[in-house]
């Protein structure tokens, strides 16, 4: 039994695993950096650990000092959130070596997950579609560029170890195909110290569409209904809903299966995420999978009544799912807006400092996710999420319209925020309509400045 | 709002559970260990991946013998040599041979060092590792023979000796028998040096004692790891005796480095690299004939004068020689030889930076590459003194020309100084015993010289790296006994007068030329910076290659009698 979690992480995300702790009457330890003694998930736990200075590699991304703080605190768990530690294989494996429960899969998993081209042949075995690509690590320009020319353009080259944009150019020709690689090639030898690259199509303008599953450690595997989360700034989320606009009941349940079917065939247990790109003739493919809560779970939650967190912490017990897949109804319309801490009009620019005052709305149907406070400090070390506001009504119409006024309810002074620049988003019409792909946003700014 | 304590909290129960009895949370016993440098956990099995590197802070640990060789051999190369042998007990020391057993035990090794022959990048040389781990790789009788066998046996079989170091020392217990190993390594480097071989030091933490003071130091060249310990007396010892506090630093490598008694700093992963690098230069496959590219008339012995002359006063020719813009002798190693690998240091003080030195290629030959360089910006001028050498520089100079000499290197010389330095330090260090040593040694040096003006010929301070087979000058380059302004404040107490002083003193290239103190004059492009140099160190390439075709095939004696008669008949 699971009697004792420490919170591997920070901000609203450690808030929301601290009260799901509460409720099952699970102790919780929560670290912190010196930056973070007055944050709310420290004043909320009943234990607390300080791990180091502000700087995340010195506190939240030091493993050895996390797994120091678990065997002093007495905690037999460690919940890793989202972000930080929490998709690092070595981390879940010196947790298995300790004998600490790592709330999320095993750490052969992550590792395996985490590896594109590892992932990509995963799901291919297991019949999941996945977009047209190079099947093994490339390392050749001229080799390359015969495997575009069979892919098709545009094609979209990667660095196997990727992430976060770094090794990834698009070449719409093969005339710009040979730059357009080296560029990519040599910046990921640079980030990742590694020149293994793989290409894949470029899909035009598809849809961002997720699908939650949760998998216990006996083999059973649902799947909780699709996020669509097109909208989206340089691939940062912006605003998550469920269900999505553009999928069907029965596509939902081909997606749903093929979600199911790619946990299965990665040997995943716990709560996990599968990304597809859906295209305009509703071809779906497989993207990646997130081997960790994700910050847009509560639509999910909304619209099945299913508390994720509290799911993962059964799963890590041992406990079996006490549902299977045709229990699983989607009721009613969830939306999501992440709120941050920056200035839409200075470049997104983060924007620390003191929140000096603040209001957040409130009433049915409406849900704020947040770690912060009136007097609380945003430093300036880490993410700049400071809240989610979710809401939740029988339509997406209905939905909206509580969004939109939910959001003109937000008071947050003493920091910038990006409150205004969703609330313009949500009264745009193609958001309105439902009519959105992952260029939603860079068109309709180009559209502004233009 | 302070939130403290203002929430209703769980009574914490703390580990009560007995379901989990023997199945609770703990660190196995040697995963994590604590970095010894930044004191921070790191997970040990981590580190060791990583070369023994702390992951946290990149301090270096102490990397085990075999692990070391794992890390520098070519897969399955290393064939080890006197695996047997083992120390006995020269002074019937109480309890020694017991502590011996339990260190074999513990390690798995005989004795404090591994020897035996490995290829690196298909090359081959003999190798010695001390193993800290093995009573800190203190020197006993063992040790000493072991790497006294490795030596002579790299001598009867021609191959380049690396040695990485790293020992407390002698060994205590073994007493007078310990001092006497340092005589004998020593002695065997030296006759396997006499016959023409080379030995590479890697000295690594901590290398110091009678080991620092005997075959660590003896190198050709002398490699350290970041940050190790070097040093005779331990700091310790050092701050007991004088009662002072040591400054930050001393004794690390970087200290023996400034100190001039390191060739250079390698990092762990790249050693592999630079020692393939660095026997590579010393194989003795290589070629000694310089592939001119185009085969060109033979011209040697006639004095040919370049034709595109621009029209320049000797004074103009001066200021051009010294404007900030033009390329000096670094500018003409990077273009001439990209591959060139600097070593640092005299062995005797420092390391002067108005004088780069190192090992290059020059195509498909290992040549020594000596370059006088001023800086581009106000900072790296003073850091380089404004090109003017301080005796260091110039003991450094010739020390790798005595290299180079001792492996049938030719030495190409830049030389683009005001002069060497005019200071306290450098009189105390005696520069004019520096200077005269180089135009006393490098006259009968056994390698062809070639030494090309390329700015200021700043009297002595140029000659030190001019006494050459022949002598280039680009064409605005000046040579000269003194400054132009020097020369009129001497003669006419007026240093105003320096513009006079120029035409009148014949320092120009072509008045050089025409008095045949120089054998050949580089066109320069009107224009003459870093940006198009391309036209002068193209046309240098090219009359390179043919000077070193002529020089190296001569017979050393006539290239001796040459030289000499150069000067002679001045």
């Amino acid at each position: 039994m699971i009697q004792k979690i420490l919170i591997a992480n920070r901000g609203e995300i450690a808030v929301r695993i601290i009260r799901a702790c509460r409720e099952m009457g699970i102790a919780t330890v929560a670290v912190y950096s010196e930056a973070d003694a007055k944050a709310l998930h420290v004043q909320l736990a009943d234990e607390t650990v300080c791990i180091g200075p502000a700087s995340a590699s010195e506190s939240y991304l030091d493993m050895e000092k996390i797994i120091s703080a678990t065997i002093v605190s007495g905690a037999d768990a460690i919940h890793p959130g989202f972000g930080f530690l929490s998709e690092n294989c070595k981390f879940a494996e010196l947790c298995e070596q300790c004998n600490i429960t790592f709330i999320g899969p095993p750490s052969h998993v992550i590792a395996k997950l985490g590896n594109k081209q590892e992932a990509r042949n995963t799901m291919v075995s297991a019949k999941v579609p996945v977009i047209p690509g190079s099947s093994e690590a490339v390392y050749d320009k001229e080799e390359a560029a015969a495997l575009a020319e069979k892919i098709g353009y545009p094609v979209i080259i990667k660095a196997v170890l990727g992430g976060g944009g770094k090794g990834m150019r698009v070449a719409k020709t093969p005339e710009e195909f040979a730059e357009c690689f080296q560029t990519a090639q040599k910046e990921a030898e640079a980030s990742f110290g590694d020149k293994a690259m793989y290409l894949e199509r470029f899909l035009i303008r598809p849809r961002h569409i997720e699908f939650q599953i949760l998998a216990d450690g006996f083999g059973n595997v649902v799947h909780l209904g699709e996020r669509d989360c097109s909208v989206q700034r340089n691939h940062q989320k912006m605003i998550e809903e469920s269900p999505s606009p553009a999928v069907s009941e029965e596509l939902r349940s081909r997606m749903g299966e093929a979600a199911a079917e790619a946990a299965r065939a990665a040997g995943y247990v716990n709560a996990g995420t599968i990304e597809f790109l859906l295209d305009d003739e509703k071809n779906f493919y497989f993207m990646e999978m997130n081997t960790r809560i994700q910050v847009e779970h509560p639509v999910t939650e909304w619209v099945t009544g299913i508390d994720i967190v509290k799911e993962q912490i059964r799963i890590a017990d041992g406990k079996k799912l006490s549902y299977s897949q045709k229990d699983i109804r989607l009721m009613g319309h969830a939306i999501e807006c992440r709120i941050n801490a920056e200035n839409p009009g200075k470049g997104f620019r983060p924007s620390p400092g003191t929140i000096t005052d603040m209001y957040l709305p409130g009433g049915k149907g409406i849900r704020v996710d947040t770690a912060i406070y009136s007097g609380c400090e945003i430093p300036p070390y880490y993410d700049s999420m400071i809240a989610k506001l979710i809401v939740w009504a029988r339509s997406r119409k209905e939905a909206v319209c509580k969004m939109q006024s939910a959001l003109g309810e937000v008071v947050i002074e003493g920091v910038d925020t990006n409150v205004d620049y969703q609330y313009g988003i949500l009264h745009h019409p193609d958001f309105l309509s439902g009519n959105i792909n992952i260029g939603f946003i860079e068109d309709m700014e180009r559209k502004q400045a233009g | 709002m302070d939130l403290e304590n203002m929430f209703k909290k769980r009574a914490v129960l703390a580990g009560t559970d007995s379901s989990r009895a023997g199945n609770k949370p703990e660190v196995p016993e040697g995963l994590l260990r604590k970095c010894n440098k930044c004191g921070r956990a790191i997970i040990a099995e981590e580190a060791k991946e990583q070369n023994y590197i702390c992951p946290k802070c990149g301090g270096y640990f102490r990397i085990p013998a075999y692990r070391r060789i794992e890390l520098l051999a070519d897969k399955g190369s290393f064939e080890e040599w006197d695996i047997e042998m083992e120390t006995d007990n020269p002074l019937g020391f109480k309890g020694y041979p017991e502590k011996l057993e339990g260190l074999k035990k513990k390690t798995g090794l005989r004795e404090a060092v591994v020897t035996g022959r490995i290829r690196i990048e298909g090359m081959e040389a003999v190798i010695g590792v001390c193993d800290g781990q093995f009573l800190m790789a203190s020197m006993g009788k063992a040790v000493g023979e072991k790497i006294t066998r490795l030596v002579e046996r790299a001598a009867k079989e021609q191959l380049p000796v690396i040695l990485f170091t790293c020992s407390g020392g002698a060994r205590m217990q073994e007493g007078m028998v310990s001092l006497m190993q340092m005589a004998k390594t020593s002695a065997a480097l030296k006759r396997h040096s006499d016959a023409g071989n080379l030995s590479v030091n890697v000295l690594t933490d901590p290398t110091t004692g009678g080991v620092t003071a005997s075959f660590a130091m003896l190198g050709d060249i002398i490699l350290a790891e970041p940050k190790a310990l070097i040093g005779f007396a331990g700091p310790r010892v050092i701050e007991q005796t004088i009662r002072q506090k040591l400054p930050k630093g001393f004794q690390r490598s970087e200290f023996l480095l400034e100190h001039g008694f390191v060739d250079g700093i390698v990092e762990r992963h790249n050693l592999r690299e630079t020692l393939a690098r660095i026997l590579k230069y010393h194989s003795k496959d290589n070629g000694k004939k310089v592939r001119t590219g185009q085969e060109e008339e033979q011209n040697q012995g006639k004095r040919e004068l370049a034709l595109s002359f621009q029209n320049m006063s000797a004074w103009e020719r001066v200021q051009a020689s010294r404007k900030a813009d033009r390329p000096s002798g670094s500018d003409y190693i990077q273009a001439l030889f990209p591959d060139f690998m600097e070593l640092h240091g005299d062995r005797y003080y420092g390391d002067d930076k108005a004088i780069i030195g190192g090992i290059a290629n020059f195509h498909g030959t290992p040549v020594t590459v000596i370059a006088q360089t001023k800086g581009s910006t106000t900072k790296e001028n003073i850091e380089r003194n404004f090109g003017m050498p301080s005796p260091e520089g110039y003991r450094k100079a010739l020390r790798l020309m005595k290299q180079a000499e001792k492996f049938h290197r030719p030495v190409i010389c830049f030389v683009d100084t005001p002069g060497a330095f005019c200071g306290l330090e450098a009189e105390e260090r005696g520069q004019g015993e520096a200077i005269a040593r180089n135009l006393y040694e490098m006259s009968s040096l056994q390698s062809p010289i070639l030494s090309v003006v390329v700015g200021e010929g700043g009297s002595g301070g140029a000659l030190a790296l001019a006494v050459a087979d022949e002598v280039w000058m680009l064409e605005n380059a000046v040579y000269s006994i003194l400054s132009p302004e020097g020369f009129a404040s001497i003669l006419w107490k007026d240093s105003g007068r320096a513009m006079e002083a120029a035409a009148l003193m014949k320092m120009t290239s072509e008045d050089l030329f025409r008095q045949e103190i120089i054998e050949r004059i580089i066109p320069e492009p009107e224009v003459f910076t870093v940006q198009s140099m391309y036209t002068v160190s193209e046309t240098l390439e090219v009359k390179i290659a043919e000077f070193l075709e002529t020089y190296m095939a001569m017979d050393p004696k006539e290239l001796l009698e040459r030289r000499y008669e150069r000067f002679r008949r001045m």
